[in-house]
């Protein structure tokens, strides 16, 4: 693994508004602080993980990564080039060259393919898009697409609801490989599958990376899964970031208390172990209103009243590349 | 899918006979005609309603009238009026008048589609802007008024106050009035107001069904995904968005297209159109039996069939639909 950094994220932040409608008019009644300041580094070829509960930001943030959802503020760089910056450039060129670039495959295959296309038209759609295949290859390079993730050539001429949702998924992993990406992002690509598939499907994914050595940003709230294939992780809490480091670190010694409490929460597949349990009091404030400092100083056990309260902590290198934002940090 | 079609076509004969049953009873059960035909004589005799009753078959009974009825349909015979154009043949007559009902609908609905389409789509697309909320707001007021009473408003403004359109009929009755001495100008013309009155009719729910099928498509992941791979916003519209949110709207254009052929009998009354639909409403208050049963016979058919194709049209349109 090389330490060039292919995706590198600065301060990135994600507002949607709230609007209540009147008749004719519009007025802001309020915004929802999806993503409130995220900054991080993919390094070339390997897999960073991106976990924390359901609405803390990690879809937000992965759609404004990709300029899906154009993020409001902050900065995304793609192999040193600014995204947003082409994005508004309206360069056509330039933006398709990014959109080849970067990748996204989605949480539910039952809604990401297109009832009324074949599995060869879905797969073949970039190649018209990007023409960066001459079109008398394309139906050898689908059944090579085809091959790599797993279906049979007479697939091709079917439509995605004959499909089970593992295929499915491998289907949308074959469109998203079609454009030859450096990136691409999972988000939760296992999470509405059965159990027996998911494992396939994680295994195709690491076994992709090794052939074609792309880099991932996988999102999951699935800790059992990052732990199987991340090299780094990040942890999200109320669309900030409280701890990155590397797996093997983070799941030794977690050091900010919401990580230690998501960790606790993994059965262990041991009957004789008594896993000690952190239950966290309370409920996951509203991003509408996000708590004052640090964000998860109402249900920290170690929260003190003035610091926790009014200061928000910044993520700090404590070495070995394991970052914490934690007031305990500092005492 | 020929089997498929077969076994459609012989499900469809029990519910035709079932429909013509049903209008059949129901038409003799609303009044005599022949009292109807003699009221304004008073001179008439007894013997001779006797004698046109027994001329009509009326004095049969009601089983016997239709097997005759029945007997007469497998040949082509629909029969002659009672009281329309001196006992014209009823075959003759759905034939004048068919012609002029579907041009007034097809006109109507190709207008509305052409319309309806794209409105519905810039208005999902700015879903809630004030555009949008012109556009709905227009649709419901389109939906909620009576056709026949914006029709008389449109014939007060626009045929009296305005005199620019006839206030109805098909067809100037001198040659004279002739727009440039021509016949088809003259039609169009005599169109222009009718035809506007039901496409704004027809419009309206269509602009409602395609704006809210599009905003539920355009929700869906693989809309992103089109985009995410670097699709114009365009093709995400038209190759992806346009043609799940258009299914919906063939189901509603096919039933659509069933009942069109009835003719519009509000709108071709209102406006003195000579179309099936207001031969029918005629017919009704002359007790005019073979004229009734006729246009019955005449719009159970065109229903049926364009239900049929419209369950075909199906299986091209959205590949999760399988005939069997």
């Amino acid at each position: 693994m090389s330490t060039e950094m292919v995706l590198e994220v600065k301060n990135l932040v994600k507002h949607f508004p709230i609007m209540s409608r009147g008749v004719f008019l519009k007025k802001q009644v309020g915004i929802v602080h999806a993503v409130d300041g995220v900054s991080f580094a993919v390094r070339k070829g390997e897999t960073f993980g991106l976990v924390g509960e359901s609405g803390c930001g990690k879809t937000s943030t992965a759609r404004a990564i990709l300029y899906l959802d154009p993020p409001t503020s902050g900065e995304v760089y793609f192999e040193g080039q600014e995204v947003g910056k082409i994005f508004k450039s309206k360069n056509k060129q330039e933006i398709l060259k990014l959109r080849r670039k970067m990748q996204y495959v989605f949480q539910n295959p039952y809604a990401s393919l297109d009832p009324r296309m074949t599995v060869a038209d879905i797969i073949m759609e970039p190649f018209a898009i990007h023409k960066h295949v001459p079109k008398s290859k394309w139906y050898d390079r689908l059944y090579e697409l085809l091959e790599l993730v797993g279906l049979e050539n007479y697939h091709a001429e079917r439509y995605p609801h004959e499909f089970s949702g593992g295929q499915r998924q491998r289907i949308c992993i074959a469109r998203a490989l079609a454009v030859e990406p450096r990136l691409l992002i999972a988000d939760e690509p296992v999470a509405s599958l059965d159990v027996s598939v998911r494992a396939q499907i994680l295994n195709l994914l690491q076994e992709l990376q090794r052939k074609l050595g792309i880099t991932y940003l996988y999102i999951s709230h699935d800790l059992s899964t990052v732990k199987h294939i991340c090299d780094r992780v990040a942890v999200m809490y109320l669309g900030k970031f409280v701890e990155i480091a590397d797996t093997d670190e983070l799941f030794s010694s977690p050091l900010h208390p919401y990580t230690q409490a998501l960790l606790s929460s993994i059965p262990v597949p041991d009957p004789e172990t008594k896993a000690l349990r952190i239950i966290l009091p309370g409920e996951v404030p509203s991003p509408i209103n996000p708590p004052s400092g640090c964000r998860f100083h109402p249900r920290c056990i170690y929260a003190k009243e003035h610091k926790c309260v009014e200061n928000a902590p910044k993520l700090v290198d404590v070495g070995r590349g394991h970052l914490v934002a934690c007031e305990r940090m500092f005492s | 899918m020929l089997r498929y079609v077969i076994r459609r076509i012989i499900y469809l004969i029990p519910l035709f006979f079932g429909i013509l049953i049903i209008v059949f009873v129901a038409s003799r059960i609303a009044g005599n005609p022949v009292q109807l035909m003699t009221v304004q004589n008073p001179h008439i005799t007894a013997e001779a309603r006797q004698r046109l009753t027994e001329y009509y078959g009326l004095d049969k009974p009601l089983y016997h009238q239709f097997f005759i009825y029945l007997a007469e349909l497998f040949q082509g015979d629909l029969g002659n009026s009672y009281a329309l154009r001196g006992g014209i043949a009823v075959t003759t007559l759905i034939g004048d008048y068919a012609w002029l009902t579907f041009e007034l609908q097809l006109a109507a609905l190709f207008l509305s589609l052409l319309i309806a389409i794209p409105v519905g789509i810039i208005s999902a697309k700015k879903q809630y802007s004030k555009l949008d909320v012109t556009v709905t707001t227009t649709s419901l007021l389109g939906t909620c008024i009576p056709v026949f009473y914006m029709g008389i408003i449109a014939i007060i403004i626009f045929a009296y106050f305005l005199g620019w359109f006839p206030a109805g009929g098909a067809h100037s009755i001198l040659p004279e009035r002739y727009p440039f001495g021509s016949y088809v100008l003259d039609e169009l013309w005599h169109m222009a107001l009718p035809t506007a009155v039901l496409t704004f009719a027809t419009l309206a729910p269509v602009v409602l069904l395609v704006r809210s099928s599009m905003l539920e498509v355009l929700r869906q992941d693989y809309i992103l995904a089109a985009r995410a791979s670097g699709l114009s916003e365009r093709s995400v519209i038209y190759k992806h968005a346009l043609r799940n949110a258009l299914i919906p709207v063939v189901t509603y254009v096919g039933l659509y297209f069933g009942a069109m052929l009835a003719g519009a009998p509000v709108t071709e009354t209102v406006f003195n159109w000579p179309g099936v639909g207001r031969l029918f409403v005629e017919a009704t208050t002359k007790l005019d039996f073979p004229v009734i049963m006729g246009i019955t016979v005449f719009i159970t058919i065109m229903t049926l069939i364009a239900n049929l194709i419209t369950d075909i049209a199906y299986g091209y349109i959205d590949p999760r639909i399988r005939f069997e």
